[in-house]
């Protein structure tokens, strides 16, 4: 697992599929990181990134059903493996741990 | 929650988009997701917004990531075939540095060439099309002929020409006719301004030229007397427009020389493109010069100062019109009855009107077609040794890529892989060698600029260009990669793994007769060029330095005090002037004259002697000058004498003497200039009589293209004439200050005028300015052709000599000095550069031989002239070739031979 790691972007999405479970597909990740975090992001962005985590094997997909509101196409619904799950506990466990170096009173005080 | 109207309102093609280039498996979910987002988005941004922000997002899946999605297995062996190739072909650039150096270099300098020639050429060519009525529009031109001889070849005609034309031929849409009006000399509130160029145009001139206005009306700005339209920069110059506010110029006046009439400004129009042959800064209304007790300007037979351009119905076969022009000549000027001289007249199609032109009084910015055509050849055969020194280059290291070549087919390699691998190699040194090109081009596109005195660049090009050109320029560098990627790729591809692995492989010997040929064809062209560009340079020189019968050095001029009027006193005023100029340290004599050395004179066509038939005519230029002309132009008298100030009188009609040239004398007949002194002459309307004074040797008053004509001059005064001031000595320093005191007196003496100066010569030789454009050009091109051909010999050189290194090892053991392998080395290829240089001197001279046509005085190319670029191709070559050659005759052979 050492070498593996995710960019921001990826974690986010990752994050966001961990979050979602049964609601995980593009577009409704994409309302969320709109609504939740107020950025903008593109529709396309969020696919090539699901798709480059399911390849790295961090989530797996399967079809879900299709609704009017989607001209009646299907979804692809997004799970997180154990892999996933693993490397997201790990990568926000060393964000903790190298959170706890910072000298906090150097950040509360002054 | 949703309806079928929201999704009526889904724009469809960005899907249509998607799915052509979306994979099935993912095209579903994403065209999905996207419907849903517009669904949100409309209800919450809007229609309009939602709809943008869908094609976006949908235009967006256009990514790798999308489309090689799941195609993966597909892409796979194209990507890593592509990478190797890649890695090969880099490789195999920087493995062998100098060689593939030579081959960038030699192709990048050559296409620069071809940009750089380009650019220029197609702003050539872009010349007034610009113009909506272009292909429809048309010059007429007049040849007028005399005693069955041709004595003017001109663009100007008598002001009925037009009118007359329209009203006997409908196919005429319209026409419109003008007159040069000058340098404008006017007075705006109190400021003086001196120096635009004015046409007098009649109110059709903008139906005819599709020059765009900024402000008033396109048809009626001309339309009254005393009304000017101004370009952009001048209306700025006058009036200081701000803001582009050109409406506020309308309606106000300029007062022009000494007329009290005022000017008003009806219009303003862009500033006229560089590329129109046709340049102004000013229109006055052709109007202005017609008044009811003056209309010579509207129905004379015999003033021939106008311009006419036609334009004829969509469909007319200008050719068909041409043809009835015999007949109008016939029924207007009878013969030689009306105007003196039997006229002819033809149309020009305007497009060819700046490079097809050899007309006299031309107000066309024209340059020589034949130059612009001559510099494409230059630009493609500097393109073709470029290209083929990479083919030779590459197909010459065929031996070294041999055994690459077999071993490949042995593990597999097909042939049309092996194609692939190398014309891969072949693009990307074009692409390198593109870099370089682009390189050169940016670094020397200022002093490209400069050598041709315009202001090109790849933008203007770029956007002036259709994209028809654009097209063709680019299937054109295409196929020079391809076709010069493809020859070396088909034959290295397809040896023999068995023939060249054992060891036995060979050159063939039709590769080599190839090769052979493609190096004379290299030299050819640069020996043709290098004959060209000494015979060019030889004929400048002789133009420049040629004796004109006259001294125009160091000889300042001062422009005419326009502004002051004309009246009994103005001859003692101008000879005090002159006087006091005489009195200034550095000034040797002072003369005005009507018209300078160099400018085109007007010509009489009624000239005879008084003891010859009345309905004989001839035609001679005229010029004015004052009695201290020929002294200050050291104009040699053959016969007779010169002017005095006896000569000078106030009333025009006073004036009864002339000087003649050696030239008209002959023209009146007279076998001996001495008998023409005493003979009486008459010239102009009413029989004046004149009295020959004097006969002048001819001197070149124009270009050493143009002959020198019969000339007649008359002792004149005039406040139009520029004063020719010549100085003792060139020292710029010097003349610094000689001009700030001739400042003084001009202003003293003519108060009211605009203080103008020039150096003659400059102007003199601006006549030579496209001859001299040409002429570096040529020779800058030349330089870059020789310097490819050397850098392909280089090459091939180096090539053979490695090739032979057992062989002169072998001769060396055996016996053979330094001389003869040096010899043996460079006969061959010495044997070819002379083959080229004598195929190279028949097709330059023929070239040559046409190019000179166009001087009426010109250089004989002597023996030596085309002996040299034999001498100097041979010496570039044995030079470029000598390192290699002696480098190789050197080597100890028993570092070549040890592995035998």
């Amino acid at each position: 697992m050492g070498k593996e790691y995710l960019g921001e972007f990826e974690e986010l999405i990752l994050t966001m599929v961990a979050a979602l479970q049964d609601d995980a597909y593009g577009a409704a990740i994409t309302e969320e990181i709109e609504t939740r975090l107020k950025r903008e992001v593109n529709l396309s962005a969020v696919h090539v990134t699901l798709y480059r985590l399911e390849d790295k094997g961090l989530i797996k997909s399967s079809m879900g059903g299709g609704t009017n509101e989607r001209g009646g196409r299907r979804k692809r619904i997004y799970t997180i493996t154990s892999a996933g799950m693993a490397t997201l506990k790990m990568m926000k466990e060393t964000r903790l741990d190298l959170w706890k170096l910072v000298p906090q009173l150097k950040i509360s005080g002054t | 929650m949703n309806n079928d109207s929201d999704f009526d309102k889904l724009p469809r093609w960005p899907l249509r988009f998607l799915s052509w280039f979306c994979p099935v498996e993912i095209a579903e979910e994403i065209e999905g997701d996207l419907i849903q987002k517009f669904y949100r988005d409309v209800k919450n941004v809007g229609e309009k917004a939602a709809k943008r922000r869908f094609i976006w997002s949908a235009v967006r899946f256009f990514r790798p990531g999308i489309i090689l999605r799941n195609t993966f297995s597909y892409s796979l062996i194209n990507t890593i075939m592509l990478r190797n190739y890649f890695t090969i072909a880099f490789r195999n650039v920087v493995k062998n540095k100098v060689f593939s150096a030579i081959n960038i270099f030699g192709l990048g300098i050559g296409l620069a060439a071809c940009l750089l020639i380009f650019q220029f050429v197609s702003f050539e060519l872009s010349y007034d099309t610009f113009n909506e009525k272009l292909d429809r529009t048309y010059r007429i031109t007049n040849d007028r002929f005399q005693n069955g001889k041709l004595i003017q070849h001109g663009t100007i005609m008598y002001p009925t020409i037009g009118p007359v034309m329209a009203k006997d031929y409908p196919e005429i849409e319209t026409y419109t006719r003008l007159m040069p009006g000058g340098d404008l000399n006017v007075k705006v509130d109190e400021k003086i301004f001196k120096g635009e160029n004015a046409h007098f145009a009649d109110e059709r001139f903008f139906t005819v030229f599709s020059f765009p206005f900024l402000a008033g009306d396109r048809s009626s700005a001309l339309k009254d007397r005393y009304t000017m339209v101004l370009t952009e920069s001048t209306a700025i110059k006058y009036f200081g427009v701000a803001d582009k506010n050109y409406s506020s110029v309308i309606g106000k006046v300029v007062y022009w020389g000494l007329d009290p009439q005022p000017y008003k400004i009806t219009a303003v129009c862009s500033n006229i493109p560089e590329n129109s042959h046709i340049q102004f800064d000013a229109l006055v209304s052709y109007a202005t010069l017609i008044s009811p007790e003056e209309h010579d300007a509207d129905d004379s037979w015999t003033w021939s100062d106008m311009r006419h351009y036609l334009v004829l119905k969509p469909g007319t076969d200008y050719k068909a019109l041409e043809s009835k022009f015999p007949d109008f000549s016939k029924r207007y000027f009878q013969g030689d009855k009306v105007s003196g001289s039997v006229e002819k007249f033809y149309l020009q199609p305007m497009k060819d009107a700046h490079l097809y032109s050899d007309y006299e009084y031309d107000i066309a910015r024209t340059a020589s077609g034949k130059a612009v055509w001559a510099m494409v050849v230059v630009a493609v055969f500097v393109l073709l040794i470029a290209w083929i020194n990479y083919i030779n280059l590459t197909t010459s290291r065929a031996l070294d890529r041999a055994k690459e070549v077999g071993l490949r087919k042995v593990m597999g390699a097909l042939k049309s892989q092996l194609i692939k691998q190398f014309l891969f190699e072949s693009i990307l040194i074009s692409l390198f060698a593109f870099l370089v090109a682009i390189t050169i081009v940016l670094i020397s596109q200022s002093s490209f600029n400069d050598m041709i005195g315009g202001n090109l660049s790849w933008w203007k090009v770029f956007s002036e260009m259709n994209s028809s050109t654009i097209l063709i320029l680019i299937s054109v560098m295409t196929a020079g990669v391809l076709l010069s990627g493809f020859y070396p790729a088909f034959v290295l591809s397809s040896y023999q793994p068995v023939t060249v692995l054992k060891g036995k492989f060979q050159r063939s010997s039709r590769g080599q007769f190839l090769r052979k040929s493609l190096v004379v064809f290299q030299f050819t062209s640069s020996a043709a060029l290098i004959t060209g560009t000494l015979i060019v340079s030889k004929q400048l020189r002789f133009m420049n330095d040629a004796d004109l019968g006259m001294n125009i050095h160091n000889t300042l001029i001062v422009q005419a005090p326009e502004r002051t009027a004309w009246d009994s006193t103005f001859i003692d005023r101008v000879e005090s002037y002159k006087h006091a100029l005489a009195q200034i340290k550095g000034i040797a004599s002072v003369t005005t004259s009507n018209r300078l050395p160099g400018d085109r004179l007007g010509r009489s066509f009624g000239i005879r002697l008084s003891d010859q038939p009345s309905d004989a005519h001839f035609t001679m230029s005229n010029m004015g000058v004052d009695y201290n002309y020929f002294d200050t132009y050291g104009i040699s008298v053959v016969a007779g004498r010169k002017f005095l100030l006896t000569d000078h009188k106030v009333k025009f009609e006073d004036i009864n003497t002339v000087v003649l040239n050696l030239n008209a004398v002959k023209l009146l007949g007279i076998d001996n200039a001495t008998n023409a002194i005493g003979k009486e002459i008459v010239w102009g309307n009413g029989g004046r009589k004149y009295t020959i004074v004097g006969v002048i040797k001819d001197f070149h008053q124009e270009s050493l293209k143009n002959t020198m004509e019969p000339m007649i001059f008359r002792p004149n005064y005039s406040t139009y004439s520029p004063a020719s001031i010549k100085l003792e000595k060139s020292d710029i320093d010097n003349s610094k200050k000689i001009v700030a005191d001739v400042e003084k007196i001009f202003a003293k003496f003519f108060p009211d005028n605009a203080f103008d100066y020039s150096f003659l010569e400059d102007k003199y030789k601006r006549q030579y300015r496209d001859d001299n454009r040409f002429g570096k050009v040529i020779s800058v091109f030349t330089i870059l052709a020789i310097i490819i051909s050397c850098l392909g010999l280089v090459g091939l050189s180096s090539y053979t000599a490695v090739q032979r290194t057992k062989e002169i090892g072998i001769r060396k053991v055996l016996g053979a000095t330094l001389f003869n392998i040096v010899a043996l080395l460079s006969v061959d290829f010495i044997k070819l550069v002379l083959l080229a240089t004598l195929l190279a001197l028949p097709i330059a001279h023929i070239a040559m031989q046409y190019w000179l046509e166009g001087y009426a005085y010109k250089v004989v190319p002597g023996i030596l002239i085309y002996i040299m670029p034999v001498i100097l191709i041979l010496l570039i070559a044995s030079f470029t070739m000598s390192f290699q050659v002696i480098r190789t005759a050197m080597t100890n052979p028993s570092n070549t031979l040890k592995y035998e």
